[in-house]
């Protein structure tokens, strides 16, 4: 054993200095909320199938240090070329605030909203606004990130919870989320990617699809 | 205005003129009359009369259910089309009695002309036949159309009663105000009104006129007779339910009690704000504001001075009480459309006093119409037709979303993938309404409240608060969220792909 460990011991000390500098380079990722607008409708908790709702602040998300939103300020492209409130650009203007005038809403049934980041990157979070001022679940939440803009190859999925397919990217196994200020934090694993692509398909108050904020977290590729 | 300057037509062009405004109040309200989702209080009005339907007596709930007249008067109007059941029920069939009533309402204006003149009743009943707020609650499967009509009675035929000693009209005014109590308790907050402004109408007006020369002692007890009489039928449900007469006592205090909000607290402009809203609603209320101002001016001995205290007591009470619904702004429809009538009909009289505006004035009016009759379609498109169950539409007050309607099919759907031919579901919800509506196609639904022990089901409904208490009994069942009302959400259990 101690013949072992002494043959190895080169390796394992770089295996040890690669995660202690893994560790040392992990910072939290640090979004500003918007203030809460409705004191949370009470969820389930404990229920198997079901996402244990956010009681308080979310716990930390680690994410690369260096890791910027890349979404601020990028092209936006959607499925509905003519938002019946606001505009694309508004979805990543920084402005989170849940009250009117800070949403744009699509139309009815499935939609996209398509972020171009400019260059390929390695993307380590998505957080997702869509409303939050009361209490409401968006229905077929996918997420996909690609280096085709037409999302036809190299697509990657990393968040897809419309488990009837109805927006036939294949049945999702993600569990559904009620919208609050904190917003959805998807875990994007770092995924490269130069487009990111969310879908939804209405909403339980109506059939209309609203983000207020979409923030891609990552790095340049390298 | 004084008499010699009204338009009075023979009563056949009268009727005429009246009917046909009516039959365009019709036409309006009865189009896509299934398409909003049942608001919560019309899925519950829709169970008693299904109750009613399987045969079960009538029994008064002072508890938020409100009187049996909305129900008596749906139930041959149901059966006529066909339902045998609750779960034959459809909301085109319950709604086309508010419809009926509020055409009811706008054909009344036709035997109003003798208090208020044809002309500013011609106005009222055409503003009552399009504006959106009274084509909007008339296809609501609530009482309040009923009530409005019922008041309207009240009003014509007491004033009718009084001013020609008629003991028929009297009778006539007596069973209107019974009808008024079958449908809401808030009847005695308008009995309040209508005596203090009758009474205020006396001090001002007729102070040299005895009581006893407006009504004679035996028709007071004839009508006295009568409402009680019509009231104990309609609340006993004709002699079959005697325990209403206990429940009626708590009436009253439990309206008073939820005077206080319950949640539906308002400001105190609430009832201004919504009147004034939309394109068309400044504009309807302007006029009538120039009404009432012109009448209270004048201080003339008419009905429109009665209408004003009425009026003004009623907005005073409804505005003072912190329990506001948007339906209850139907009240303020009689007194609104005929103040805003009467000040058309004013402008278009005045080049008899300033011949000078002969031209200006009529022209002025013929604007006026114009670009009110635009706006009130634009309004009543969006409200009723377009956006009836949006919740930027004020008139859609927590109302159930169009989400819900997916559940039903949701349930048959998923039970048909499983072979269930008759799914058993489980409801666990503190206020599981409209509900019951929406489940009313499966035969085997069963209603629980949270902490209670539940029955084996192959679906279950609960809502967010209840599903924590369950999560044994439902570990091997997959959410999903379904929208009730606005910020309401319910979950629904269905067996988890295995």
């Amino acid at each position: 054993m101690m013949k072992m460990l002494s043959r190895n011991t080169p390796v394992l000390a770089v295996l040890l200095v690669a995660a202690a500098s893994f560790a040392q380079n992990q910072v939290v990722l640090k979004t500003k909320l918007p203030p809460p607008l409705f004191v949370g409708t009470p969820v389930p908790l404990n229920v198997t199938n079901l996402e244990p709702p956010t009681k308080g602040k979310r716990p930390d998300f680690m994410v690369p240090e260096g890791t910027l939103n890349l979404a601020r300020n990028k092209k936006v492209t959607a499925s509905d070329d003519n938002p019946d409130v606001g505009t694309l650009d508004m979805i990543v203007d920084g402005d989170k605030d849940g009250n009117e005038g800070s949403w744009v809403e699509l139309g009815p049934g499935k939609q996209w909203v398509q972020i171009d980041l400019a260059k390929r990157a390695n993307v380590y979070a998505i957080l997702i606004w869509h409303f939050h001022s009361q209490a409401r679940v968006y229905r077929d939440v996918a997420v996909q990130v690609s280096d085709d803009p037409t999302f036809r190859s190299g697509v990657t999925t990393i968040f897809n919870n419309d488990f009837h397919n109805e927006l036939g990217l294949g049945a999702g196994k993600d569990l559904n989320y009620i919208e609050t200020y904190q917003g959805k934090l998807i875990d994007a694993k770092g995924v490269k990617g130069r487009y990111v692509r969310l879908y939804s398909n209405g909403n339980t108050s109506n059939k209309l699809n609203h983000y207020i904020e979409v923030e891609v977290w990552g790095k340049p590729a390298v | 205005m004084g008499q010699a300057g009204r338009l009075n037509p023979p009563n056949w062009a009268r009727w005429a003129a009246f009917l046909l405004v009516a039959l365009l109040g019709l036409l309006l309200r009865l189009p896509q009359l299934g398409a909003r989702p049942m608001h919560t209080d019309e899925a519950v009005n829709a169970y008693i009369v299904g109750q009613l339907l399987a045969g079960e007596t009538y029994t008064y709930d002072p508890q938020d259910r409100h009187g049996p007249a909305l129900a008596g008067f749906a139930l041959p109007l149901v059966r006529l089309q066909g339902a045998k059941a609750f779960s034959d029920l459809t909301e085109s069939q319950l709604r086309l009695t508010t419809v009926l009533a509020g055409t009811v309402t706008i054909l009344l204006f036709g035997a109003a002309v003798e208090m208020f003149g044809f002309v500013a009743c011609l106005i009222a009943a055409l503003l009552f036949a399009a504006a959106p707020l009274p084509v909007y609650y008339d296809r609501y499967f609530i009482h309040e159309s009923l009530f409005i009509a019922a008041t309207f009675g009240l009003i014509l035929s007491g004033w009718s009663a009084c001013a020609r000693r008629s003991a028929k009209l009297a009778v006539l005014a007596a069973a209107c105000a019974a009808l008024m109590l079958a449908c809401k308790e808030t009847a005695v907050l308008h009995f309040a009104a209508l005596s203090v402004a009758a009474l205020l109408y006396w001090l001002w007006n007729l102070r040299r006129k005895s009581p006893s020369d407006l009504w004679r002692p035996r028709t007071l007890l004839a009508a006295g007779l009568v409402f009680l009489l019509l009231s104990l039928a309609l609340f006993t449900w004709f002699g079959t339910n005697w325990s209403a007469l206990a429940a009626l006592l708590h009436a009253v205090p439990n309206a008073f009690a939820r005077a206080g909000g319950e949640g539906h607290q308002k400001p105190l402009w609430y009832f201004a704000q919504l009147l004034t809203g939309g394109w068309s609603g400044g504009i309807i209320c302007a006029l009538a504001c120039i009404g009432f101002f012109q009448c209270a001016r004048k201080r003339e001995p008419s009905p429109y001075g009665f209408l004003s205290f009425y009026a003004l007591l009623t907005a005073v009470i409804y505005s003072l009480i912190p329990y506001k619904t948007p339906w209850l702004a139907l009240s303020f429809w009689l007194p609104i459309t005929l103040f805003a009538g009467l000040a058309m009909e004013s402008l278009w009289h005045v080049p008899e006093k300033y011949a000078a505006l002969r031209i200006a004035a009529p022209a002025c009016c013929i604007l006026l119409g114009a670009v009110s009759a635009a706006l009130i379609a634009h309004d009543t498109r969006l409200r009723v037709f377009v956006h009836p169950a949006d919740e930027t539409n004020p008139y859609a007050y927590a109302q159930t979303t169009e989400d819900l309607l997916g559940l039903p099919a949701e349930i048959a759907n998923l039970a048909q993938q499983e072979g269930l031919t008759s799914p058993r579901i489980g409801v666990i919800a503190s206020d599981p309404w409209p509900l019951p509506w929406y489940l009313r196609h499966f035969t085997q639904v069963g209603f629980w409240q949270p902490g209670q022990q539940v029955g084996e089901a192959d679906f279950y409904i609960t809502s967010a608060e209840a599903a924590d208490q369950y999560a044994d009994q439902l570990r091997e069942f997959r959410p999903d969220f379904f929208g009730v009302r606005p910020g309401v959400l319910i979950l629904l259990w269905s067996p988890a792909p295995k």
